[in-house]
């Protein structure tokens, strides 16, 4: 039977280099030996990827794409189907839990310097991936046609409309109708079932193939491949399979229980990752008296309220964004990680995270004099760590970096 | 200054930061609480594993309320299982129209021109514990008040300006808007007091009073009433609440020991370089 087995194996490994793949990217694909937790955010986002797909193709099937039933098919979700609240809260925790996951992952990529040569491509492949998730969120988030499901779509739409001389026909094309209806509905739903999670499918394949190209980093910012043994591995490295797997099997049980915790405890997150207006049917007639969007869009969205005209927003939302792309040519620094470079960058990294937070928080609430103030400062610190950036690594005292991790 | 921002102790500290500013912010943010003229809304705690709160709620609601208000995402059946009602007492009791079936959705019993009565439509109320919370429910039908400017007589401090009348006035009796003497509270967060020591009262009105013997229950009664009522609107915005938080633990404490397992495995392995 096992002779059996081994000649089909081999059968097989002729013809599809299962052997070779496994040792390439796994067992014989060498990974920094000394990493820290920061590390494990990029795994736990493949992690939430996956969850997120099969929790959504198991809520397609009851799910009805329609604008009369796609409020209470929902709900029938929630009441009728068996274990279909496990599905959907699994689906709405891991929303939220994926964007904070791709926050930390990012965020260790500017603390680490994870995108200077030669990780430009990963990097700009995984801004993408961010940018993805966006529109993915967006779309999936209008699809339970609640009442913030609606009029956030009206606020997210109508940012087209400011678009000069083309703005109002791709309004009206994004829609598909004069004002948001069934018609938008069902295309929001073929773009989130099948369209994004294609384009995010293929992104991610190509982040990790370029990745395992390039090689990971480390918090230390050395590069490994300068010592090698006699084989050619690097002295400084471990198999991913099974080291790094085990290690990022730790998280995932960390993380879990986290997500476990939410979603049976707390699947509202307070109203931050459902909120609460959602669970009234949509109503063009009737505007909620606050509307906020899911906290992972709030530091954006407090930017498009801080600058008074739409175009205006509209475009330093936009920059918000695309300024990542770009944050591989902007560092000038000899060194890669925040342990060696100098105190600007500690600071303006620091500034940087204090400001992402407060436009999230201020996102979320209503608007008062004091707190468009503090959204206009908190906009400009934002852009102040990218565009200053070229300035202060270039010109920073900065630590040596050791030769051995 | 040396700032080490290798260990994760600036993130936390910026969040902390971060999070005392949320708190500080929401105290003080003016916007009118949910509960608007009432004040802060009054708690409530559901306790969804008491069954014969549930029960009286849903008797409550079926009596008082289900005339102008469905629950039209609920089923007739469910809620008998849930509440641990017998399916035939329950339809015996509770269901008065007898063409219903028991696997029909809770769809009301309101003609179309009720909108002529009160202005709007009656909501549907299956959601309403999840839109509104439980806290403002339990606040609202505890907030009548005597308001002859209005058409039915009645208004709401929890929500100023309410289409719906007081249903339930025959059991809590009239409640009116009166008029006390208060305390006066120092700045020091103290009863301020005169020379002489006696404390300092201050007429304050807006209280609400239930004039006595006009209502079928007593304060504490209607309270009660009220809360079984609001229990029952928190099962039925998600009827697996309870049921999600009992498995939650079982869950929990399965990813803590595969939590703990993998990180048992992770080091043995990592004694093989880790020297």
């Amino acid at each position: 039977m096992s002779e059996m087995a081994g000649k089909l194996f081999s059968w097989v490994n002729s013809r599809l280099p299962i052997v070779n793949t496994f040792e390439r990217h796994l067992s014989k694909h060498p990974v920094p030996s000394k990493v820290n937790f920061w590390y494990l955010f990029g795994a736990l986002a493949a992690v939430t990827l996956i969850i997120q797909i099969v929790s959504g193709i198991w809520l397609i099937m009851p799910y009805s794409n329609t604008e009369e039933q796609a409020f209470s098919s929902i709900e029938y979700i929630m009441r009728d189907v068996d274990y279909g609240w496990v599905i959907r809260y699994i689906h709405t925790t891991g929303a939220s839990l994926f964007f904070a996951v791709v926050y930390l992952h990012m965020f260790r990529g500017l603390l680490y310097g994870s995108y200077q040569k030669p990780k430009e491509l990963v990097w700009i492949f995984g801004c993408t991936i961010y940018l993805a998730m966006m529109a993915e969120g967006f779309l999936g988030y209008v699809l339970p046609y609640g009442q913030m499901s609606y009029w956030g779509a009206q606020v997210i739409i109508s940012l087209f409309g400011a678009i000069p001389y083309i703005g109002e026909s791709l309004e009206l094309w994004v829609r598909g109708d004069y004002y948001i209806s069934g018609i938008t509905v069902s295309r929001f739903f073929a773009l989130h079932v099948v369209a994004l999670p294609l384009v995010l499918i293929a992104l991610v394949f190509l982040h990790l193939v370029a990745l395992h190209e390039v090689g990971a980093g480390n918090p230390e910012g050395v590069d490994i491949e300068e010592y090698l043994d006699d084989d050619g591995v690097p002295l400084d490295s471990v198999p991913f399979f099974p080291y790094k797997v085990l290690n990022a099997l730790v998280a995932i049980g960390v993380f879990m229980t986290v997500f476990s915790i939410i979603m049976f405890f707390f699947p509202e997150g307070g109203g931050y990752f459902i909120e609460m207006a959602n669970f009234q049917e949509a109503n063009p007639l009737v505007t909620p008296e606050h509307i906020a969007p899911v906290w992972y869009y709030a530091p954006f969205y407090t930017m498009l309220r801080a600058i008074p005209d739409p175009l205006g927003g509209l475009i330093v939302m936009a920059a918000a964004v695309a300024i990542f792309f770009i944050v591989p040519w902007l560092d000038r620094s000899k060194v890669a990680s925040i342990r060696y470079k100098g105190i600007y960058s500690k600071i303006a990294l620091t500034m940087f995270g204090v400001s992402f937070l407060t436009l999230g928080y201020l996102g979320t609430v209503g608007v008062t004099e004091i707190r468009k103030t503090m959204s206009v400062i908190c906009t400009i610190i934002y852009f102040s760590y990218f565009l200053l950036m070229p300035i202060y690594t270039k010109y920073e005292i900065t630590k040596e970096v050791p030769k051995r991790l | 200054m040396k700032i080490n921002l290798n260990s994760p102790k600036y993130l936390v500290i910026s969040l902390c930061i971060f999070i005392s500013v949320f708190f500080v912010n929401n105290i003080n943010s003016a916007e009118g609480g949910p509960c608007k003229d009432y004040g802060e809304c009054d708690e409530f705690k559901y306790s969804l594993n008491d069954v014969e709160s549930l029960q009286r709620g849903a008797s409550t609601y079926i009596n008082y309320c289900y005339g102008c208000h469905s629950l039209k995402y609920s089923r007739w059946n469910r809620v008998a299982e849930d509440l641990q009602i017998p399916e035939d007492i329950f339809f015996e009791n509770l269901v008065f129209d007898k063409s219903i079936k028991p696997g029909d959705l809770m769809v009301g019993a309101m003609s179309e021109e009720s909108v002529n009565w009160f202005g709007v439509a009656p909501p549907d109320l299956t959601l309403v514990s999840r839109y509104k919370g439980d806290d403002w429910i339990y606040s609202y039908l505890r907030a009548y008040y005597e308001d002859s400017s209005k058409q039915y007589g009645v208004n709401n401090l929890v929500y100023p300006g309410t289409a719906m009348p007081n249903v339930l006035l025959s059991l809590q009796g009239n409640q009116r808007l009166v008029c006390k003497d208060v305390p006066v509270i120092a700045r020091n967060g103290g009863e301020k007091r005169d020379v002489s020591g006696n404390t300092i009262y201050q007429e304050k009105c807006g209280f609400l009073k239930v004039e006595d013997g006009t209502g079928k229950l007593s304060k504490e009664e209607f309270d009660d009433l009220i809360y079984d009522l609001t229990n029952f609107l928190v099962y039925v915005g998600e009827p697996i609440k309870a049921t999600r938080e009992r498995i939650g633990w079982y869950v929990v404490f399965y990813f803590l020991i595969f939590t703990a397992l993998s990180s048992l495995l992770y080091r043995e392995y990592h004694k093989d370089y880790n020297k």
